[in-house]
């Protein structure tokens, strides 16, 4: 069973101080078992200026397994899966201690954006490109953080504003819009229904 | 006459009349365990009583001369009449003893008979009451819990303060009983200080305060042995027993602090945290000792095996009492190092053979 009292502590406390870190934690749905973290890109990076989403998934054993995370926001690094999102990072697999929480496990996935390590790599191709052509890489990481991790905040606001010229208010759908993720169709289904 | 009946006061660790108590404060005495509510007819318990419903003659008269005992207490100059009573206390007598001549002839006369042989068997075993000395008077057990709604008027003495707890429950007249409530009250000063303090640790793993977790049996500290890093026991415990499935290893991250990743072989439960160094020794010594005298259930007083051998903390004797000598085997290695030989056993070699 999942722990979901030490889950709601966590959510608080992250939610806390998000304007100094930027990292935020939500829950996905009603569940408390599968969240959506926020982290914005390192400063001194190719990924500066570029808000990452990333799909938090919590096992029956949390916290006493580590949680399942993968980015949702496609990301150019060499520990990172370009296809899938999957991050290669120990404490999110063997070196997990129930002492870390959700906000520290994502502080490290930030940190790890400015420190790949190339020598372990989860996506070879980049990890290749890192280690014989810096330059490009540097290049690709920037060009992706341009075109997918700055154009949902954009996007967000055309579909905002789409849904509002259907005649939801504005606050509402913005809530809807981030509890589905971005997905203009989903949330137009929920606030139908609502 | 056997009315030494165990006391019950002292029976719940409270009887504020120590060992000038009429009744008996040793263990060995045998309780007045009946059910007064049966002797009268009619318990409301019924069989869910958790006193005897039997119903015995010489019980009665037990109960009885206990109660005569304590009447005779309470109206002091009737029987002290011969020891020369201070003379407020006789003219109370003298006030008393027409009436209860007057209310309760057969009771009275009952005393008298009584208090005669006594006086005259100066060997006697029961104590009896001197209620003149002021030794013996007892204090107000009102005031002793804190608060005597009669005040001055009071007949009882009312003990001194005690400063650690707040309350008149010292006994003016008794310096051993004085000694021994500082004692055990500072002890228990202690102790809820430490409570206290203790009340404002979470654990790290559920961030949850570790004393106000619903069940009780959660309420405990699991302390680490290398590192001082406060976890409920219930927490620690299970990470230290979740399965190595999810790809961690046993002996070297589960057996780690969750917070520094220092290896701890063993978790000692405690109701209190601790402050130094010392307190944490005292804890773990105090744990050790309580293992140490429970027998190991895997030596089984010899006939099992003990996969922990030497290292057991738990006791390791035989049936007729003597304590398992460990003879180590020390075997010369080829490079010159000594190693200790275990117990060599068959299934050693089964395992390494190959059947082709």
């Amino acid at each position: 069973m999942v722990d979901f009292s030490r889950v709601q502590k966590e959510l608080q406390e992250c939610n806390k101080d998000v304007k100094i870190s930027g990292i935020s934690v939500k829950p996905k749905a009603d569940s408390l078992s599968h969240l959506i973290g926020t982290i914005p890109g390192p400063v001194d990076s190719p990924y500066e200026g570029g808000t990452f989403l990333i799909d938090i998934v919590l096992l029956d054993g949390y916290p006493f397994e580590p949680p399942k995370m993968k980015f949702l926001t496609k990301v150019w690094h060499p520990n990172i899966s370009s296809q899938s999102g999957a991050i290669c990072l120990d404490i999110l697999k063997d070196q997990w201690s129930p002492a870390l929480t959700l906000k520290t496990a994502l502080v490290s996935i930030q940190a790890l954006l400015s420190a790949p390590e190339p020598d372990d790599p989860q996506d070879a191709v980049v990890a290749q490109q890192y280690l014989r052509d810096y330059q490009t890489f540097v290049g690709t990481a920037r060009y992706w953080t341009e075109a997918f991790a700055k154009t949902s905040s954009h996007g967000m606001d055309e579909k905002v504003q789409r849904l509002v010229e259907m005649g939801f208010p504005e606050a509402l759908t913005r809530s809807t819009l981030e509890v589905v993720g971005g997905d203009e169709t989903l949330a137009l289904e929920k606030l139908c229904s609502n | 006459m056997s009315n030494r009946v165990l006391c019950k006061f002292f029976k719940h660790g409270a009887c504020l009349k120590g060992e000038h108590c009429e009744y008996a404060h040793d263990w060995n005495t045998p309780a007045n365990n009946t059910c007064t509510f049966y002797q009268r007819g009619a318990c409301a318990y019924g069989s869910r009583c958790r006193y005897d419903h039997v119903k015995v003659s010489h019980l009665q008269s037990s109960a009885s001369s206990s109660s005569t005992a304590f009447i005779r207490n309470e109206t002091p100059g009737v029987t002290t009449s011969g020891v020369a009573p201070v003379s407020q206390v006789s003219s109370v007598q003298q006030e008393l003893s027409p009436s209860t001549t007057q209310f309760h002839p057969p009771n009275k006369a009952a005393w008298n008979q009584q208090s005669g042989i006594s006086d005259t068997a100066e060997d006697d075993l029961i104590p009896q009451p001197k209620s003149d000395r002021l030794v013996d008077q007892v204090i107000c057990s009102f005031a002793a819990a804190g608060n005597c709604p009669k005040g001055e008027k009071c007949p009882h003495i009312h003990g001194d303060l005690c400063p650690t707890c707040g309350k008149h429950c010292l006994h003016p007249f008794r310096p051993k009983e004085r000694e021994e409530h500082f004692q055990t009250c500072e002890k228990m000063q202690k102790h809820l200080e430490a409570l206290k303090r203790s009340q404002e640790i979470e654990c790290s793993v559920c961030l949850e305060r570790v004393l106000t977790k619903p069940a009780a049996s959660e309420r405990k500290f699991g302390l680490l042995s290398e590192c001082d890093h406060p976890f409920c026991i219930t927490c620690i415990r299970n990470w230290r027993n979740s399965s190595p499935s999810s790809g961690m290893d046993v002996n070297s991250t589960l057996r780690a602090c969750p917070i520094c990743r220092k290896l701890s072989y063993f978790v000692i439960p405690s109701v209190l945290w601790y402050f130094s160094k010392e307190e944490k020794d005292e804890i773990v010594d105090s744990y050790m000792a309580r293992l140490k005298s429970i027998d190991c259930k895997y030596f089984d007083f010899g006939s099992g095996s003990c996969p922990f051998g030497t290292s057991c903390f738990y006791k390791h004797a035989y049936r007729d009492g003597s304590v398992e000598e460990v003879v180590l085997r020390h075997l010369g290695a080829a490079d010159g190092e000594t190693i200790i030989a275990k117990n060599i056993s068959l299934a050693d070699f089964l395992r390494n053979l190959h059947i082709s």
